[in-house]
């Protein structure tokens, strides 16, 4: 009895947090589409974005796949070696429910890969991509 | 008396023989850890220091009750005996001694003295320049680094000391005619009319091993006390969370010890442009995380890393990499090992230092990780 109380406690509580960063995610995206005017996004153009390969943005940087890897549901590394958990939503399901948090990274690594801020439009189709895998 | 047969007596007991060969070893670990193995090494030559430490209180307490033989009051002779000895070398009438004769005397308390100085300098240099071991707590890394260089002569003189030694036996083995490497393991001699022997005296080896086993306790109880000390000029403070969550996203927490405030300053001012990144923070955390580098920054830390990686590169001043102390120390290691997974980068630190994240960087915990796929 005691036992089964636990199991539905703790699925309760499992499907509420991946519920909740539904939520956080699905308002960060409304917020992008807001700020673009656009009423959706485009995976494929989120993996186009993240495939580029760029001459606009720091040299040892040029692509998002240097540190990400080429599959974003693989674990990728830094230039130094620290390990960095997938972007795949599928397989980190913390990814993209922090606004700050989110901004902070597009911020820095639009410009080191890029050269540039990336548009509201960019940040939407990279998350859509990100959750599509 | 008249047998024709040779009769033999004990001469060196079975105390002296082991302590004999078993410092032997000792000294010849040190000696090859310390002048011909890599640094990483240093644990064993540490080891080998605290086992001679051992022999050495053990032979100090059988010099004062052991057998006759070794005794120091029995065989330490004065400058007259040692010139008279000498004399009767010159003149080829010395008598043969059973145990040391008067110059070899003068050999042991070198050797027995130097080994004492090379303890006491290895534990102050230890302590000093890696702020571990009993002393740790107590030097300073100048203070270390100068009697590294004492520890350093007093080797060599320990080396040409025994040398001495060796070269001494072969001559009073050949001048008796005997073999005196083989007294030394069978622990008898050849009985001859004109030895000169020393009175007999009993040995108190029960009482030795009580006085022995309490000091010793005493010496490992003390030695783990002081051992467990905070360590002299290193702060043991947390680290900042900020520092944490925000540098360690993308590499190892350097130890801030690593720079000197102003480099820090510098890098703080650059996050922009971050090693070829752009790493930029909101303004409260390169605040918070600037002051809390300056306040453990390594102009106030006393390690050899802060030391060392002190004298930055004028064309790089915020890499540790490009320092003259971090290029000299790592000349012999490939670039390809730097760039292979597991270690990707030269200024992964951890993934060869296992300690890089305090910033101690001993070098026993130095250790080269075998190559993973990608």
């Amino acid at each position: 009895m005691k036992f089964k109380l636990i199991i539905a406690t703790t699925a309760v509580a499992l499907v509420g947090a991946v519920v909740a960063a539904n939520t956080q995610r699905d308002a960060i995206l409304s917020g992008y589409a807001a700020q673009a005017g656009v009423s959706g996004f485009s995976a494929d153009a989120g993996r186009q974005l993240f495939m580029s390969q760029n001459t606009g943005g720091k040299p040892a940087t040029p692509s998002c796949s240097t540190c990400h890897t080429s599959d974003p549901r693989n674990v990728g590394h830094t230039r130094v070696g620290k390990v960095i958990q997938p972007m795949a939503v599928s397989r980190n399901p913390e990814r993209f429910t922090d606004p700050a948090k989110v901004e902070k990274w597009f911020g820095r690594n639009c410009r080191s890969v890029l050269g540039r801020e990336c548009t509201p439009t960019e940040k939407g189709n990279f998350i859509t991509y990100m959750m599509s895998l | 008396m008249s047998q024709t047969d040779t009769k033999t007596i004990p001469v060196w007991d079975i105390f002296i023989r082991v302590f004999h060969w078993t410092l032997v070893l000792g000294v010849s670990t040190a000696a090859v850890s310390g002048f011909l193995l890599r640094p990483t090494w240093i644990s064993l030559h540490v080891w080998a220091g605290t086992s001679a430490a051992v022999l050495l209180l053990a032979r100090l307490l059988w010099g004062i009750w052991g057998s006759k033989n070794a005794r120091f009051a029995g065989f330490i002779k004065g400058p007259r005996e040692v010139i008279k000895h000498l004399k009767e070398l010159r003149a080829g009438t010395a008598a043969r001694h059973l145990g040391h004769n008067p110059l070899g005397a003068l050999m042991i308390v070198a050797l027995l003295g130097t080994v004492f100085l090379l303890l006491l300098t290895g534990a102050t240099a230890l302590g000093g320049v890696f702020k571990t071991g009993p002393l740790g707590f107590l030097f300073s890394y100048d203070l270390g680094t100068t009697i590294l260089r004492v520890h350093y002569v007093l080797a060599i003189i320990l080396v040409l000391l025994v040398t001495l030694h060796i070269l001494g036996a072969v001559f009073e083995g050949m001048r008796t005619k005997e073999n005196l490497v083989k007294a030394m393991i069978t622990g008898k001699k050849e009985a001859r009319e004109s030895d000169h022997d020393l009175p007999e005296v009993s040995s108190r080896p029960l009482w030795v091993t009580l006085v022995f086993g309490a000091t010793l306790a005493l010496l490992v109880w003390g030695g783990i006390w002081f051992s467990a000390k905070p360590p002299f000029g290193v702060p043991t403070g947390p680290m900042n969370p900020t520092y944490a969550e925000e540098c360690s996203a993308c590499h190892i927490a350097y130890a801030p010890s690593l720079l000197p405030a102003k480099n820090w300053g510098t890098l703080m001012s650059q996050l922009d442009n971050h090693f070829g990144e752009d790493a930029s923070l909101d303004q409260k955390s390169v605040d918070e995380i600037t002051t809390w580098l300056f306040a453990n920054a390594a102009d106030s830390v006393d390690t050899k890393p802060a030391h060392v990686f002190s004298r930055t590169n004028p064309t790089y001043p915020v890499a540790i990499t490009e320092t003259p102390f971090w290029k000299n120390t790592h000349r012999t290691i490939p670039d390809a090992v730097f760039t292979r997974a597991p270690i990707y980068d030269n200024g992964n630190c951890n993934a060869c230092h296992k300690d890089a994240e305090s910033g101690a960087f001993y070098p026993a915990n130095i250790s080269i990780p075998k190559e993973t796929p990608q």
